[in-house]
C-alpha cells in the first residue's frame, strides 16, 4: 500500500476515535466524564481485536476488546447492522459493574467490518453503596446490575423494555439514562465516520491499512524489546482492605522480543471488593505499558501480541465468581498498574538508550470518595471527589516528577475547582494544597501529592455521607526506582469535633489545627455531619536515585517552595540549611555521616 | 501643520514575524504596507510598516500620519512578554490554605493541556510550565467568602498589610490578588488594593474580581497573574507608541484590539493587558466577518496559512465562536477570546518521515523564516512544505516576492529526494504529490474537527483563504469539505490589519449569579441595570451616545447537573419581559442540542442561568469600499504563460495557465487548472474550478 | 574496562554487578546481588512523609554499596517478605 494513503487513513482512524470521545463528553455533560476524563473510546477489527486505542482510562483498551469478542461469541448469527450491545459483567470482560461498555458492530454493505466500543463510569449501577464503588459488597450479586451481554439497540431501534429494566435498577435513573445516551451517540458517530472513511478509500484499502497498522505496531514493539536488555524484574504491592493486607507480586521477564508478566505469589482473593478479574489484570498491566513502551507506536492488537500474562486463578488478580470486584479499579487493578509501571521502569532504566524513558511509580492510590446527600438547594448530590484524579508524577532519570502531575494510566485527567465543588455540595474546604514531604526522595524527587480538609456548610440535613474505599494509607505504593524512596502514603481522617470549642477549627489551616478526635477511616460509609471534618491527603510519586546525591541547591529550593520540610532536608537528603541557603560544610558532614550509618559504622541520629 | 483633510484610517497589526498596515480613505484604493516585526521594541516596526504604506502612496510617514484621523492597532506584545518570560517580578496574594491553586493547575491539566496528541501519549516527557509567579512569592491571608458571597472571615487591614509588605520585601513590581468567591463579594480583595496603593503606589496591582469576575479559582487566579505579569510592559509599550505617533505628527485617538474582537482606547487597554492576548488572530476573524457581510455570505470558515501554523475559525450567520478554555503559551486564562484553532502546518513546516513507520508527515517542527525552506537558499537543509509547493509547480522560482528573491529549485529537489522521495521509494513528483495530499488531509481533518464535530455542515459555508500559502491548498481542502465556494481576499496577506478597521469599540461586562430559568424577568433586569448604566457611562466618556451605541445581552445557561454552559444571545427586546425570558430558554435549548447533539439535554433536572453578560459597542466609522464596475470575463490579458503543475483530479502534472494578478480585472474568469501569482501569495485554481475576480478584487473560486 | 548500565545505580563489567558510583564489585552477574549489599532498614512510619495511618511494621529496605555507602536500591517490605530479585542477563560480559 502506498505510504501516503496509509498515512492519511491512519490519521483519519485516529480522528474517528477523537470525534467519538468529544461526542461522549458533550452528550454526557457529567463531571466525572468531563473533568476526570474517566472514559474510553476505541475501534476494534471485525474479530474484536484492538485497532485504534484512544486516550482515556487505558486499562479498558484490552477489556473492551474482550467485550467485543464475548459479544461475537454470545450473539453469533444475531449481530445486525445498527445494533448496540451493553456489557458490564467483570467475569466476562468488564473491570467493574459501574464502568459499562457499549459496543457496536460496524457493517458495510451488510458485512461486519469493525466494532466501536466505549465506556463511562455511570452515575449509579444499583450496588449496595451509591456511585458504583461498594465497599460493603460481599459478592458480585450485591454490586448492582451486571450483564454478560444484552442488546440495547436493535437495528437502530432502542429496545424500550431493556432500557426501562436497566434504569429500574439504579439510583438517579435520569442521570444513568444520560450516560447511556452519550455512549449510544458516541458509537453512532464512530460508525458514521468509519463508514465515511470506507466510502472514500474503499473497504479493501481501509482493511489493508488496518492490517498493516497492526503489523507495524507489532514489529516496532518487538524491535524495541529486542533493543532492551533481557532480564527479570520484580515488584510487590501491599494493599489493605478493611484491615486485611494483600500482596500483588509481579515478576516481569523480558526475553528477546517478548515480555511475560507473571503474578504468581500474589495473595488469594479477598472477601472484599478490592479483587479484580483476569481481564482487569490484563488491562491493568497494559495501561502503563502503552504510554511507557509504545509512546510512539499506535496502540492496537500488534502491541498486545508480544505480551503474555500469567495470573493464578483464585488470586486477588484473577478472582473467581462470585467474589466482589466493585473497588477493583482503585484496588487490585491499580496495584497491577503500579507493579507494571515499576518493572517496566526498571527495564528501561537498565538500558543506556532508553534510560530517559524510565519513571518511578506515579499516583499509586486513587481514593474513591463518593459523597451523597441533600445539597444546599434541596436536591440530591452524588459525586466523586475529583481530587482523586490529581495524582503525582513519578521521578524521571533526568528530572523530578511533576508535582500533582496526574497519572500514567489516564494521561489527561484533571480535578474540579474548589468553587465548583462548593457550589455543588453543601461543604466548605478549609484548605487544599500540595502535601509537604509527599514526593519520594531521591536524586530526582517524586512529584508531591496534596492534602485537603472539608466541613459541612449550609447543608439542609446538617451534612452529607460519603462512601470511601481508600487504600494506600497503611503502605506507601508509589515505589521509588534505583535507590529512590517511595512517595508518602495516603491518609483519610474523620475529625470528630466536639460541639464546644468547634469554632477554634472554623478556619483551621492544617490537620493539627482541627480540634477533636482524629480517626483514620478507609473502608465503608461515614458521616460528614454537624461538626465533623474530613481530612484527606494523597501520595506523592516515587523518587529516583540516592537522595544523598541530590543537588543541595535543589533541596534548598524544595524547602523554600514548600515541597520538602527542613527536617526532611536534613534527615533524608542530608542537607543542612542556614536560613534558605545551603550550609555546605554542614551538608558534607551530614552526608558523610549518613553514608557511614548505612554501612553500620555510625549510630542513628 | 494639521491639514484640514484628515481623511485616512490607518491600521497596523504587529505579528510574530511581520507588521502589517492597511490604509483606507473613502474613494481611494486600499493601500497595504509590510515590514518585519522588531521585538522587543515593536513600536519601531509599527512606524516602518506605516512608512511602507505611505511610500506606495507617494507620501512620507509624517505626511500620512498628519492626514490620519484614526489609528487602530493590534500587537503581539503581551503574548511575547509571556512567551519570552519577560514580564514583571510578580507576587500573588490569595486565600490562606489555597496558596498552591496557581501552581497545581487543577492537577495534570496544566501538564497536558496545549500539547499535541503525540506528546500527550508520551507522559514521561511532559512537564508543567513553571508558573509566572515563584512559589515563594505567593502569600496566603486569613479571609473567606462562601459560595453565596457571604463573608465568613473579613480580611483585617493588618493582615493585608503584612502580605503586601512580605511581597514588597521580595522586590515585587506587580501584585495579583485572587481570593475564593471574590467575584460575588470583592470586599476583601479591594482592601488589599487599597493597602497596596497606600504602601506602594508604583506597584501594578490587579484584582481577580475586577478582571475576571467568573467562577473557577484556578483560571481566575491564572488570569490575574498574567495581567499583573504583563501589565507594566503593556502600559509602557502603549505609552511609548502613543508618544512616538504624536512625535511623528499624528493627532488622533489610538485604539487597541482585544482578543474578543473589539477595540479599546489605549488608556483602558493599558490596564487590561490580558485583553490583548491573541488579538491579531481575533482581528483576522473580525476581518473575515466584515468581508462575509460585504459579500452577503455571513457563514464563513476563515483559514489562514502562514509560515508556521494553519489557523481556522468559524463564523456562523455573522456570529463568532468564543474559546472555551483559552490559553497563552501553557497558561489558562478566563477572558472572552475568539476561538482560533491551529495546527503546526505552514509553508515553513518541515517534511519528514516518521521514525519507525516511515510515514510522511508535515510539521509540527518549522524552519521558520531563518533558515527557512531549502529553496530560499538561506541555509535551510530540511525540506519544507514551501519546497514541496515549488516541486509541484505551484510556486514560480522567478516571481517570488515580486521577483525580488530567486528560489533554488535544484537545491530543494536534492534535499527532498535525499530525505523523502528516495527513502519512500518514489519519484520526486510522486513523493511531492503525496506530501501535498498529506498536508491537505491534515488541514481537512482540522476543519472537520471544528465544524462537523460541533454540529456544523461545511456545505453551508464560504471558505476564506488568508495568508501567503493558503491559496495553494484551499482548492483541495475546500473541495473535499464541499464548501459553497472559496474566497481569496484581496487583503489576504494583511488580513489582521483589515480586521482592525472593521472592528468596533467593545466593552464586555458580566455578573455571575446562579438563578433558575423560571426567575421573573424583573430580577434579571435588575442584574443588568447597573451594568447597562456603567456601559453607557463608559461609552459616553469615549464619545459614543445615541445611535452610535449598541448593547447586546447574553446569558449563560445550562442544564442542572450537567457541566456544559452555553452562552445564549438575548434576541428579545430588552429590558426583558416574560415572553423574552421564555424565548431565551427556548433559544438555549436549541443551541444546546445543536452544539452537543440530539438527546444530550437532561431537561428533567431543570435549567439554570449562571452568568449575565453585556456587550456594549461604540460603533466606529467604517471605510467605504467602492466596488469597481465588472468588465468582461476574458482574462487573457493577464496570461503570462503555461507550465506543468500538479493537478489533483489528474493525479499528476498537467499544463496550466499562469496569470499575473496585477493585470487581472474585475469580471475576469480564470478556469482551472491555473495559477495566479500576486506579489505575496500564490493562488492555485484546480481543474474543475473557476476563479472570478470580483469588484473588490477578491478571487472567488467556484466548483463546477 | 567496559562497564554497562544495568540500572539507575548499577553497572555490569568483568563478570560482576558493580556499584555505579565507585565500581565496587558486588556479586557475579546473572544472579542476585542484594545479599552482597549493606542493608540498612528503617520503618516507613519514621520517615518524614509518614501519615497517621501508616503501618508501624512496614520497613523501607535500603541496599547500599558496602564500599562507598551509595544507595543502590530500595524496597518497602513487611518483615519476612523476600528481597525483590532483579536480574539483568549479561552474556559474554555484555547485556
Amino acid at each position: 500500500m502506498d505510504p501516503i494513503t496509509f498515512s492519511i487513513i491512519r490519521h483519519r482512524l485516529f480522528r474517528v476515535v477523537e470525534e467519538a470521545v468529544i461526542t461522549l463528553k458533550h452528550v454526557s455533560g457529567s463531571a466525572i466524564t468531563n473533568e476526570g476524563h474517566d472514559l474510553m473510546v476505541s475501534l476494534y477489527r471485525a474479530d474484536g481485536s484492538l485497532l485504534m486505542g484512544g486516550v482515556g482510562f487505558l486499562h479498558h483498551l484490552t477489556s473492551a476488546s474482550e467485550a467485543c469478542k464475548a459479544i461475537i461469541r454470545r450473539f453469533e448469527g444475531d449481530i445486525e447492522e445498527g445494533d448496540i450491545f451493553l456489557l458490564n459483567d467483570p467475569y466476562t470482560a468488564a473491570l467493574h459493574t459501574s464502568d459499562i461498555y457499549l459496543v457496536s458492530p460496524i457493517h458495510h454493505e451488510g458485512r461486519l467490518i469493525a466494532w466501536s466500543a466505549c465506556f463511562v463510569h455511570v452515575f449509579d449501577i444499583g450496588a449496595m453503596n451509591p456511585g458504583g464503588f461498594a465497599p460493603d459488597a460481599q459478592d458480585i450479586f450485591t454490586e448492582g446490575f451486571s450483564s454478560p451481554g444484552i442488546k440495547v439497540v436493535s437495528r437502530g431501534r432502542l429496545r424500550q423494555d431493556v432500557w426501562d429494566t436497566i434504569l429500574n435498577m439504579v439510583r438517579g435513573p435520569e442521570m444513568v439514562a444520560l450516560d447511556l445516551r452519550s455512549m449510544i451517540a458516541c458509537n453512532n458517530v464512530a460508525r458514521e465516520r468509519m463508514l465515511a472513511l470506507v466510502q472514500k478509500y474503499g473497504v479493501e484499502t481501509v482493511d489493508e491499512a488496518c492490517r498493516l497498522l497492526i503489523e507495524q505496531s507489532e514489529r516496532r514493539l518487538r524491535e524495541r524489546l529486542t533493543e532492551l536488555p533481557d532480564g527479570r524484574w520484580q515488584s510487590r504491592q501491599y494493599l489493605e482492605a478493611k484491615g486485611e493486607t494483600y500482596r500483588v507480586v509481579l515478576t516481569m521477564t523480558k526475553e528477546a522480543d517478548r515480555l511475560i508478566f507473571d503474578f504468581t505469589g500474589s495473595s488469594p482473593q479477598s472477601p472484599y471488593s478490592v479483587n479484580c478479574t483476569k481481564w482487569a489484570s490484563l488491562g491493568g498491566l497494559f495501561a502503563p505499558l502503552f504510554p511507557l513502551l509504545c509512546y510512539d507506536i499506535v496502540w492496537n492488537e500488534g502491541v498486545i501480541k508480544p505480551i503474555t500474562m500469567i495470573a493464578p486463578e483464585g488470586s486477588i488478580v484473577n478472582c473467581t465468581r462470585p467474589a466482589p470486584v466493585s473497588v477493583a479499579t482503585v484496588g487490585a487493578i491499580q496495584s497491577v498498574n503500579n507493579a507494571a509501571c515499576a518493572t517496566i521502569g526498571k527495564l528501561l532504566a537498565a538500558s543506556e538508550r532508553y534510560a530517559e524513558e524510565a519513571t518511578s511509580v506515579w499516583h499509586a492510590n486513587h481514593f474513591a470518595i463518593f459523597m451523597f446527600g441533600r445539597n444546599q438547594r434541596g436536591g440530591l448530590s452524588i459525586g466523586i471527589l475529583t481530587e482523586t484524579f490529581a495524582g503525582a508524577g513519578g521521578a524521571r532519570t533526568f528530572a523530578d516528577g511533576v508535582d500533582v502531575g496526574g497519572e500514567i494510566p489516564n494521561p489527561i485527567s484533571r480535578m474540579a475547582n474548589v468553587e465548583t465543588i462548593e457550589a455543588t455540595f453543601p461543604i466548605r474546604y478549609l484548605f487544599r494544597r500540595r502535601l509537604v514531604d509527599s514526593g519520594g526522595p531521591g536524586l530526582y524527587r517524586g512529584g508531591t501529592g496534596m492534602e485537603l480538609a472539608i466541613v459541612p456548610h449550609d447543608a439542609p440535613d446538617g451534612g452529607l455521607h460519603y462512601v470511601i474505599s481508600g487504600k494506600g494509607a497503611k503502605f506507601p505504593q508509589s515505589d521509588g526506582l534505583g535507590g529512590g524512596l517511595p512517595g508518602a502514603p495516603n491518609d483519610y481522617v474523620w475529625v470528630h469535633t466536639p460541639a464546644e470549642g468547634a469554632d477554634a477549627g472554623r478556619f483551621a489551616l492544617a490537620l493539627d489545627a482541627m480540634p477533636g478526635e482524629k480517626q483514620p477511616v478507609a473502608w465503608g460509609v461515614y458521616p460528614l455531619m454537624g461538626k465533623d471534618g474530613l481530612y484527606v491527603r494523597w501520595n506523592g510519586g516515587g523518587g529516583i536515585g540516592d537522595p544523598l546525591a541530590r543537588e543541595p541547591a535543589a533541596v534548598a529550593k524544595d524547602v523554600v517552595t514548600g515541597a520538602v520540610s527542613t527536617e526532611a532536608a536534613a534527615a533524608v537528603y542530608g542537607v543542612e540549611l542556614a536560613g534558605t541557603a545551603v550550609d555546605v560544610a554542614g551538608t558534607e558532614r551530614r552526608r558523610t555521616a549518613a553514608r557511614r550509618w548505612r554501612l553500620g559504622r555510625e549510630a542513628a541520629e | 501643520m494639521a491639514s484640514p483633510s484628515r481623511t485616512y484610517m490607518v491600521a497596523t497589526d504587529v505579528g510574530g514575524t511581520c507588521t502589517d498596515t492597511i490604509v483606507f480613505a473613502d474613494g481611494e484604493p486600499v493601500r497595504l504596507g509590510k515590514s518585519l516585526s522588531t521585538p522587543p521594541n515593536f513600536a519601531d516596526g509599527v512606524l516602518d510598516s506605516i512608512r511602507d504604506a505611505a511610500r506606495s502612496m507617494g507620501m512620507t510617514l509624517e505626511d500620512l500620519l498628519a492626514r490620519t484621523k484614526l489609528f487602530v492597532h493590534g500587537s503581539t506584545v503581551v503574548d511575547n512578554t509571556v512567551l519570552t518570560r519577560d514580564g514583571a517580578r510578580t507576587g500573588l496574594i490569595t486565600t490562606a490554605g489555597f496558596e498552591d491553586t496557581l501552581l497545581v493547575t487543577r492537577g495534570a491539566y496544566g501538564r497536558w493541556s496545549g500539547l499535541s496528541e503525540d506528546r500527550i501519549k508520551h507522559p514521561v516527557r511532559t512537564e508543567r510550565a513553571p508558573a509566572l509567579v515563584d512559589a515563594d512569592r505567593i502569600v496566603g491571608v486569613a479571609e473567606r467568602t462562601d459560595y453565596k458571597g457571604a463573608v465568613l472571615l473579613p480580611l483585617e487591614e493588618a493582615e493585608a498589610e503584612r502580605a503586601v509588605r512580605a511581597l514588597l520585601d521580595k522586590g515585587v513590581e506587580a501584585i495579583a490578588v485572587a481570593f475564593l468567591w471574590s467575584f460575588y463579594n470583592p470586599r476583601n480583595e479591594q482592601m488589599v488594593r487599597d493597602v497596596a496603593r497606600r504602601l506602594a503606589p508604583d506597584v501594578y496591582c490587579t484584582l481577580s474580581s475586577d478582571l475576571a469576575p467568573v467562577p473557577g479559582e484556578y483560571e481566575r487566579t491564572s488570569t490575574t497573574v498574567i495581567n499583573a505579569y504583563a501589565g507594566r510592559i503593556t502600559r509602557a509599550y502603549l505609552d511609548s507608541l502613543s508618544r512616538l505617533l504624536v512625535a511623528t505628527g499624528y493627532d488622533g485617538p489610538l485604539m487597541v484590539m482585544q482578543g474578543y474582537g473589539g477595540l479599546l482606547p489605549a488608556a483602558e487597554a493599558a490596564e487590561r493587558s490580558i485583553g490583548m492576548l491573541e488579538c491579531g488572530p481575533a482581528a483576522g476573524v473580525i476581518g473575515s466577518r466584515a468581508l462575509g457581510r460585504l459579500l452577503d455570505q455571513p457563514d464563513v470558515i476563515a483559514t489562514d496559512m502562514g509560515g508556521t501554523t494553519f489557523k481556522v475559525s468559524v463564523i456562523q450567520n455573522g456570529e463568532i465562536e468564543y474559546a472555551r478554555e483559552p490559553m497563552v503559551d501553557r497558561f489558562h486564562y478566563a477572558q472572552p477570546k475568539i476561538e482560533v484553532v491551529s495546527i503546526g502546518a505552514g509553508g515553513g513546516s518541515i517534511v519528514s518521515l516518521e521514525p519507525g513507520s516511515g510515514a510522511p508527515r508535515v510539521g509540527p517542527r518549522s524552519a521558520g523564516s531563518r533558515p527557512g525552506p531549502v529553496c530560499y537558499g538561506l541555509g535551510g537543509t530540511e525540506p519544507t512544505l514551501t519546497d514541496v509547493f515549488m516541486l509541484i509547480g505551484y510556486m514560480d522560482p522567478g516571481t517570488f516576492l515580486g521577483g525580488s528573491m530567486r528560489l533554488d529549485r535544484e537545491g530543494a529537489k536534492r534535499a527532498f529526494d535525499e530525505k523523502i522521495a528516495r527513502p519512500l521509494g518514489l519519484s520526486t513528483e510522486e513523493a511531492a504529490f503525496g506530501v501535498y495530499r498529506v498536508a491537505c488531509a491534515q488541514i481537512t481533518d482540522l476543519i472537520h474537527e471544528i465544524t462537523v464535530e460541533r454540529g456544523l455542515d461545511p456545505r453551508d459555508f464560504t471558505l476564506h483563504a488568508f495568508g501567503g500559502s493558503c491559496g495553494m491548498v484551499a482548492g483541495i481542502f475546500g473541495a473535499e469539505l464541499n464548501v459553497k465556494r472559496l474566497v481569496i481576499p484581496y487583503t489576504a496577506s494583511v488580513n489582521c490589519a483589515f480586521g482592525l478597521v472593521s472592528a468596533d469599540i467593545v466593552h464586555e461586562y458580566s455578573t455571575t449569579r446562579v438563578l433558575p430559568a423560571g426567575t421573573p424577568a424583573e430580577d434579571v433586569n435588575a442584574i443588568y441595570a447597573p451594568m447597562v448604566a456603567r456601559a453607557l457611562k463608559d461609552l459616553a466618556a469615549e464619545g459614543f451616545a445615541g445611535d452610535r451605541v449598541g448593547l447586546e445581552w447574553s446569558v449563560d445557561l445550562r442544564y442542572m447537573r450537567q457541566v456544559h454552559e452555553v452562552q445564549t444571545p438575548v434576541r428579545a427586546a430588552t429590558p426583558l419581559d416574560t415572553a423574552g425570558m421564555e424565548r431565551l430558554v427556548g433559544d438555549f435549548e436549541a443551541l444546546y442540542e445543536r452544539k452537543y447533539g440530539k438527546g444530550s439535554a437532561y431537561r428533567e433536572a431543570g435549567i439554570e442561568m449562571t452568568m449575565f453578560r453585556l456587550t456594549a459597542r461604540g460603533l466606529m466609522e467604517r471605510p467605504r469600499l467602492e466596488p469597481a464596475a465588472p468588465g468582461g470575463s476574458d482574462a487573457s490579458a493577464a496570461l503570462t504563460g503555461r507550465r506543468p503543475i500538479f493537478v489533483e483530479a489528474a493525479g499528476g502534472f498537467r499544463d496550466a495557465d499562469i496569470y499575473d494578478f496585477g493585470r487581472l480585472a474585475p469580471g475576469n474568469v480564470v478556469r482551472g487548472p491555473a495559477v495566479i501569482h500576486t506579489p505575496i501569495t500564490t493562488i492555485v485554481v484546480q481543474a474543475g474550478q473557476r476563479g472570478t475576480i470580483d469588484p473588490y478584487r477578491n478571487v472567488i473560486v467556484d466548483f463546477d | 574496562m567496559s562497564r554497562r548500565r544495568i540500572s539507575q545505580t548499577l553497572t555490569a563489567g568483568d563478570g560482576h554487578v558493580r556499584c555505579g558510583g565507585c565500581d565496587h564489585a558486588l556479586a557475579p552477574v546473572n544472579g542476585p546481588w542484594k545479599q552482597a549489599a549493606a542493608l540498612s532498614e528503617r520503618t516507613v512510619a519514621s520517615l518524614p512523609g509518614a501519615g497517621l495511618g501508616t503501618d508501624p511494621t512496614v520497613m523501607l529496605r535500603q541496599f547500599c554499596c558496602p564500599a562507598c555507602g551509595a544507595l543502590l536500591d530500595t524496597e518497602t517490605a513487611l518483615p519476612g517478605d523476600p528481597f525483590l530479585d532483579d536480574v539483568v542477563v549479561v552474556r559474554d560480559g555484555t547485556p
